[in-house]
């Protein structure tokens, strides 16, 4: 059997053990087909598809630690099966997947509730670190022009807390009951030019976040008398962009 | 107690990107903060995102991650698994596969794995050492000539620049699973071209002696450390292998008594 035949056949095995024919499209005879069926009975595959499996709930449980802490253990294992029977968690640099997987477990989360908050801040954590180490202020001489539209930054995320962090965290170290949720949140904004990716915003910054749910022009957000100060503020700091 | 280390670049790197456009960047902070730790420690890289057997292609990004860090940090010698995790997808995107798998004993894994040792040795000027792996497969596709795994690491070492490194634990995983003799099994290997060893504790799970790195050294293994140093003329150094994860629960104290005991073994077998 050729070498790339035979890795992908038993990459395949490994990776879509849930497919009706996770061989398909490999080139194989009928004894090298016959090989890899004898193959998927041996112990020795059993152990080690066991193995790719724990390997991939264990990268993707890294990746959202704080959000399957505030989980009842019956639905964080079922999010971890769902997302590795859809063939993810295979790479070894976890948070590579943890966007992704965090987006995943949003979708499942109540609106608003103190689980979705933490995963939305996990998830503004891994977007504006992954844009951190590349990024750089754009020049900010294009708010001068009042037609130009701005847009929320590629890797900046607007999160509301209903409850005092430290109370979130004790939450999860001792698996006690969430509290209600708070009618004042505590608001954080996360920006990837920021010196840790993260402060308090203020009135006028929130207000400028909520302004572009949709991209609007400066003009726009200058009538709404969001001042060209805070806009300058927030484009160097990456939490909002140029559109175009 | 250590007389140098031995880093895998990857837990100070972040992957960006995914498919064909993806690259492996070191992260500053925690570079330095290695660098800090390590002092003036001679430095050795073993590496495991290299993917050196994937037959569509080696991780090209782990090579340009490699280029920078030995830029920054230079190493001695550098070390990566005989095996392949990844594979190619549809369109033609490396896809992980989640675990390392091992390499066929045949002649075309031998001659890429032998070529692609070259290409590194080539590019780094420093030795390059393919360390043998644990596995869980019995029946692995093979051509008579090679003879098995150990024929594997011959045919390649015999063929190319590669040096090895014997990881005894892994040895000895093999040994248990597949019941053979580890002492027979290290006076098969190519010892003259070994240059460096690794044990390392492993752990019962489903039937089989898993290559966990997840506690002490068995005691089966330090015997066959004491039996393999007399036959290595070129060995440079022993590494205790546990993961991060273990750490603390093993402990200072335990960790020390297995460098210890390496040391003590070292200092019987090489001073003799």
């Amino acid at each position: 059997m050729a070498l790339i035949e035979f890795q992908t056949g038993l990459g395949r095995l490994l990776r879509e053990h849930k497919s009706s024919d996770p061989l398909h499209g490999v080139n194989l005879d009928a004894n090298e087909k016959r090989y890899f069926e004898t193959l998927q009975e041996t112990a020795g595959f059993r152990f080690c598809a066991s193995i790719q499996r724990s390997w991939c709930i264990a990268r993707a449980a890294k990746s959202a630690h704080f959000t399957l802490s505030l989980l009842p253990d019956k639905e964080r294992q079922a999010l971890l099966d769902d997302w590795v029977d859809a063939g993810a968690g295979t790479n070894s640099f976890f948070d590579a997947e943890g966007e992704s997987f965090l987006g995943f477990i949003s979708k499942r989360l109540t609106d608003p509730s103190h689980e979705l908050s933490v995963c939305q801040f996990e998830q503004a954590t891994f977007r504006a670190s992954n844009g951190a180490s590349s990024y750089a202020s754009p020049d900010l001489s294009g708010l001068a022009n009042t037609d130009r539209k701005l847009r929320h930054g590629r890797h900046a995320t607007l999160v509301r807390l209903y409850l005092d962090p430290s109370l979130l965290i004790e939450s999860m170290q001792t698996r006690k009951p969430l509290p209600p949720l708070s009618t004042e949140p505590l608001v954080l904004m996360f920006s990837p030019g920021l010196p840790q990716l993260c402060n308090a915003p203020s009135e006028e910054e929130i207000a400028t976040w909520e302004a572009l749910d949709a991209p609007a022009s400066v003009g726009t957000l200058l009538s709404l008398n969001i001042s060209p100060e805070t806009l300058a503020g927030l484009l160097e700091q990456g939490t909002i962009d140029y559109a175009d | 107690m250590v007389a140098f280390v031995e880093v895998t670049p990857e837990t100070i790197c972040r992957q960006r990107g995914n498919g064909k456009t993806t690259e492996i960047e070191i992260l500053p902070d925690l570079m330095e903060l290695a660098q800090q730790t390590c002092g003036e420690l001679p430095m050795v890289i073993h590496g495991v995102e290299l993917s050196i057997g994937s037959a569509h292609g080696w991780n090209d990004a782990y090579l340009r991650m490699l280029d920078s860090f030995q830029q920054a940090w230079p190493f001695v010698w550098h070390s990566e698994h005989l095996g392949f995790q990844t594979i190619s997808g549809d369109d033609g995107a490396s896809l992980d596969v989640g675990v390392p798998l091992p390499m066929p004993p045949t002649k075309e894994a031998a001659a890429l794995v032998a070529s692609r040792g070259d290409a590194i040795l080539q590019r780094y000027g420093v030795p390059f050492l393919l360390e043998n792996p644990a596995h869980y497969f019995f029946d692995l596709p093979t051509d008579p000539e090679i003879e098995g795994d150990i024929g594997l690491l011959h045919s390649i070492t015999e063929t190319s620049g590669c040096r090895l490194l014997l990881d005894l634990h892994n040895l000895y995983c093999n040994a248990v699973n597949h019941k053979f003799d580890p002492f027979k099994a290290i006076d098969r290997m190519p010892l003259d071209q070994v240059l460096e060893i690794h044990v390392a504790g492993g752990s019962w799970r489903d039937g089989f002696w898993m290559d966990a790195h997840d506690g002490r050294v068995p005691e089966r293994v330090w015997e066959m450390l004491d039996y393999a140093l007399p036959k290595v003329p070129h060995v440079a150094g022993v590494v205790f292998e546990l993961l991060e994860e273990h750490a603390v629960s093993l402990g200072p104290e335990a960790i020390a008594d297995e460098l210890n005991h390496a040391r003590n073994i070292w200092n019987a077998r090489r001073a003799a």
